[in-house]
């Protein structure tokens, strides 16, 4: 945690204090943060040393020997040689990536056309946009179970398809390798391009309206005035919501796992989902803990990037 | 601005394509979970958009009534993994709240535990996935498994870095003229802590707390690791349904899925103008 | 370079009518303060005039030419915001190049111009500077020549001064003054200060309630107010105002002002055109400067109620029934509760018709 004392952000974070502390106040703070700082190191701490330990072993939870024991079958650092090779860990990786850059960028896309949209008042605003963010508050699970349902070879997909073409159009979406992942996109940009919504228009909203005045009695256009002033201003903004989302992609499970199961095959397996496959199929846990660690480690550094970035955007939405 | 009216035809129609998108798959499941089993998967040109015949056979069939066409029996009704979903749910939020709060005001004030802000940012971002092995053998180890409580406590840790940021920005904002009265007034910081400040920031509490819960109810994947059988959630239980049965059980997932997803989509709305500070951070505050 | 003509603008919100009626010409090169309290329509004036609303009703002419229909991008109009509006993500160069670069003039075009206005407005030190700290004399500066660089028939300010520290204001308005002769373009300044109108303005055109009460230079707005509110409003304290009625004495026309006792005679012109008038309620206006106070029983006689110095003057506040204000030079030696004279200067004062609220006006 020494890491942190040095990050700008940090000081930053823990706002001028009632002057002047004296031993009651940092008694009263200490016990506050107390139980805070124990769940923390209840589930950071120790379990990042067990997990650590654990990934250095064969360890599986059918040895009939407790994890503290797991030292019987060490491998040194077979399971992370063997991550390099591993061919499905690979894919995972690699359809979590293609996920994300196709559903981040379209997200994002959608998201800010639509908050444009939305930056002026116009009858029926504010119902429109309580409709427009329903998909995320629905329970992702739930959200997967719809989209299974939609995409049924004779489900409302297909329907309306057919209702279209004016064919009887029967794909079967969920079996088919290819379009299981196309499925899957279309159900993670449902539910999260409001998301993204919501984030870009507070910030398009936030653009002071007389600097468009200004920029339109300048003779910048509709176009001119998006990309000159409106973007730039909410430039921390969208590497804020892209961030999260990035982040999000990374633990994407709960839909794709009701609508697929990751399959057909492996076709739309995720690394959430192959970890669970391993975790309570497999039961390799050695294994699993060190692709844990892998990615936490992965993880972290986005953390400290994304911690920068949104203090920058705090001291900046102040001026 | 002035809008022409080319521009309020395409705005309308843009957000009228984007509603239908938007309602679609919610509307199906609505019908569905009305529907009676001949309907369920009546396909092609006897695609039912709305049912024909409404019922709410599938809703009595999840809570273990009889019902005229469902003859199957169900292993357990709907009542006790909605009894596990809101226990859980609601203590994972207490947790997640009383901790939260206390560290939040605690580093807002006096400028303790200055390590929390980036690691309860990291704890929020690292996939559940990722440390559900050592969880689950420590929750086995403590007797937590398959128990409302041992969910409740992972729920509470999961959730706590939304209640500490949210809790965090609403109390550096409030002004702390309020409390110094009451410091110069004699009061110990901490009475001025719990009989001033927490009564005053009552309606941000509640924001924080609305946006824990939906967070805590809409688990899926911590719940089907850490329950088998006894308290599985709505999800985990509406999931299970098609694997133990003969074939998807369409309407009764559907009106499970329905139950589930009410509380969130009306809570989420309620809480709306506090969203964007609560999910990202409090970086941006609308 | 052009002359604007408002002619018989209207703008209604709903069933509010911002403005009822308004005629108005701003002369090419002439400096325009629109003065009012707020609410009484001038911003509503000047957004129609920049394009940024619509006139329910009437004409705005350019040089002669209808604007109505003209985009606000493209009626050569530079605006100056309350708050400047200054693109603080760009530095001073992009700002200043902003205008010129939407219009896509050419590269060597724009830099010279950037030269030529930074030259001027002396901000060529700062070109390369972020805006977004930039103190608030280079804002308007910068906020300035930022419409200037497309050199816009006419420059329209919204306040610009109501954000910026009283003691800085006298500053800031001695350089827009001086930018203003510099430019010798027609500006057109919103304000609810009328110091600021009439420190600054070649004219000036009083409004309230969406009406415009009087247009002239500030001398003529100040020394003739077209009726009560335009007395009331300019002038810092405003015109003293005493209900009364028209009295022939021995000496000639005088108002009868209740407990004040009797207005000395009205000058000639004043008494000529009340007896044509016909109304007997009147206003009886005088300037808290154009006033003398003394123990004698000659003047209005009132109760002093306060007292109020500052500094090289004193304005002694006295009541009858009204309260009326005196500004001495120097304090006379008057405390509370004090009866005292007052001789309003005859040549300064003015008379209203108590029903219409117009001005009773001599020659």
């Amino acid at each position: 945690m020494s890491a942190t004392e040095t990050l700008p952000g940090a000081a930053a974070a823990a706002p001028r204090t009632i002057p002047p502390v004296d031993r009651e106040s940092r008694r009263l703070g200490f016990r506050l943060t107390l139980p805070t700082q124990l769940l923390v190191l209840f589930i950071a701490g120790f379990p990042l040393l067990m997990q650590l330990y654990i990934s250095l072993t064969d360890w599986s939870p059918l040895d009939g020997v407790g994890w503290w024991k797991a030292w019987e079958s060490w491998n040194s650092f077979a399971n992370y040689t063997d991550l390099l090779e591993d061919r499905r860990w690979w894919g995972a990786l690699w359809r979590t990536f293609i996920i994300m850059l196709v559903c981040v960028p379209a997200e994002f896309l959608l998201a800010l056309g639509l908050a444009t949209l939305f930056m002026d008042d116009f009858p029926g605003k504010r119902i429109f946009y309580s409709i427009l963010l329903m998909p995320m508050m629905v329970v992702p699970a739930v959200a997967g179970y719809m989209f299974f349902m939609l995409f049924q070879s004779g489900g409302p997909f297909n329907g309306i398809l057919s209702a279209l073409t004016g064919m009887d159009i029967r794909i079967a979406w969920l079996s088919d390798p290819t379009l299981a992942l196309v499925a899957v996109m279309i159900a993670d940009i449902w539910q999260w391009t409001p998301l993204m919504f919501l984030i870009l228009l507070a910030g398009l909203v936030g653009v002071p309206e007389d600097q468009l005045k200004a920029a339109t009695l300048l003779g910048a256009n509709w176009r001119q005035r998006f990309f000159t002033i409106m973007l730039p201003r909410i430039k921390t903004i969208m590497v804020i919501a892209l961030a999260i989302r990035v982040i999000e992609i990374f633990k994407i499970f709960d839909t794709l796992y009701i609508m697929t199961g990751g399959g057909p095959g492996v076709a739309t397996e995720t690394i959430s989902v192959y970890i669970y496959k391993v975790t309570t199929q497999d039961l390799i846990w050695g294994y699993v803990a060190a692709i844990a660690l892998v990615i936490l480690i992965a993880l972290s550094v986005l953390a400290v990037f994304a911690m920068k970035r949104m203090e920058a955007a705090k001291n900046g939405g102040r001026a | 601005m002035r809008r022409s009216p080319a521009f309020e035809i395409f705005r309308y129609a843009a957000i009228a394509l984007a509603l239908a998108l938007t309602l679609l798959p919610i509307l199906w499941m609505v019908s569905m979970a009305f529907k009676p089993i001949p309907e369920w998967s009546a396909t092609g040109a006897d695609l039912t958009w709305i049912p024909r015949a409404p019922t709410l056979d599938n809703f009595r069939f999840v809570f273990g009534e009889s019902t005229s066409d469902l003859i199957v029996a169900l292993e357990r009704t709907a009542w006790r993994p909605i009894l596990a979903s809101l226990l859980s749910a609601v203590f994972g939020t207490i947790i997640a709240m009383v901790c939260g709060t206390a560290a939040a005001y605690g580093l807002s004030r006096f400028g303790s535990g200055k390590n929390l802000p980036l690691a309860l940012i990291q704890l929020r971002l690292f996939p559940p996935m990722a440390v559900m092995i050592p969880v689950m053998i420590m929750w086995a180890f403590l007797g937590l498994i398959d128990t409302w409580w041992g969910l409740a406590l992972i729920y509470g840790i999961v959730t706590l870095p939304f209640a500490f940021w949210l809790m965090k920005t609403f109390f550096d904002e409030m002004p702390r003229e309020i409390e110094e009265a009451a410091l110069v007034e004699g009061c110990s910081r901490f009475r001025v802590f719990m009989k001033i400040t927490l009564p005053v920031m009552r309606a941000p509490l509640a924001s924080s707390a609305l946006l824990v819960f939906i967070l805590n109810w809409s688990d899926y994947l911590i719940a089907l690791l850490l329950t088998t059988k006894n308290w599985v959630t709505i999800p985990v239980y509406m999931a299970s349904l098609s694997s133990s049965m003969t074939g998807q059980l369409y309407g009764a997932k559907a009106a499970l899925g329905l139950l589930a997803a009410i509380p969130p989509v009306i809570l989420g709305i309620a809480i709306q103008k506090h969203l964007v500070r609560g999910l990202t951070f409090g970086a941006l505050k609308q | 370079m052009t002359t604007i003509r408002l002619e018989n603008l209207v703008k209604r919100f709903g069933d509010f009518t911002a403005l009822k009626t308004m005629d108005l010409e701003i002369r090419d090169g002439e400096f325009m303060a629109l003065l009012g309290p707020s609410g009484c329509g001038k911003s509503t004036t000047m957004n129609m005039i920049a394009g940024m609303e619509d006139p329910s009703g009437g004409r705005i002419l350019f040089d002669g030419r209808d604007m109505n229909g003209v985009p606000m991008g493209k009626r050569g109009v530079g605006f100056v915001f309350q708050n400047y509006a200054i693109f603080t993500h760009m530095t001073v160069r992009q700002n200043l190049a902003y205008g010129p670069k939407m219009r896509g003039m050419s590269r060597s075009e724009i830099d010279r111009r950037v030269k030529n206005i930074a030259d001027f407005l002396q901000l060529t030190p700062l070109l390369d500077q972020k805006s977004a700290k930039l103190s608030v004399n280079i804002l308007q500066r910068l906020a300035i020549g930022r419409s200037a660089i497309v050199e816009p028939a006419i420059f329209l300010l919204d306040e610009p001064l109501s954000n910026v520290d009283a003691a800085f204001r006298a500053v800031m308005r001695t350089e827009l003054k001086h930018l203003q002769k510099q430019f010798k373009q027609t500006m057109v300044y919103v304000t609810h200060d009328q110091l600021e109108a009439m420190t600054m303005a070649d004219r000036i055109a009083v409004m309230d309630h969406g009406v415009l009460q009087q247009v002239g230079t500030p001398l003529e707005v100040y020394n003739n107010p077209a009726n009560i509110f335009v007395a009331k409003f300019i002038g810092a304290p405003g015109m003293n105002l005493i209900a009364g009625e028209l009295a022939e004495t021995d000496r000639g026309l005088a108002v009868d002002l209740g407990s004040w006792g009797v207005s000395p005679p009205l000058s000639d012109d004043l008494a000529a055109a009340a007896r044509a008038a016909g109304s007997r309620a009147v206003q009886y206006g005088f300037r808290p400067e154009e006033a003398t106070l003394g123990s004698e029983r000659k003047g209005l006689r009132a109760r002093v109620t306060f007292v109020e110095r500052i500094g090289a003057r004193t304005i002694v506040h006295a009541e009858s029934g009204q309260a009326v204000k005196v500004v001495t030079e120097n304090d006379v030696g008057f405390s509370i509760g004090d009866v005292v004279s007052i001789v309003p200067t005859p040549a300064a004062v003015r008379l209203f018709d108590a029903a219409s609220t117009a001005a009773i006006r001599g020659g």
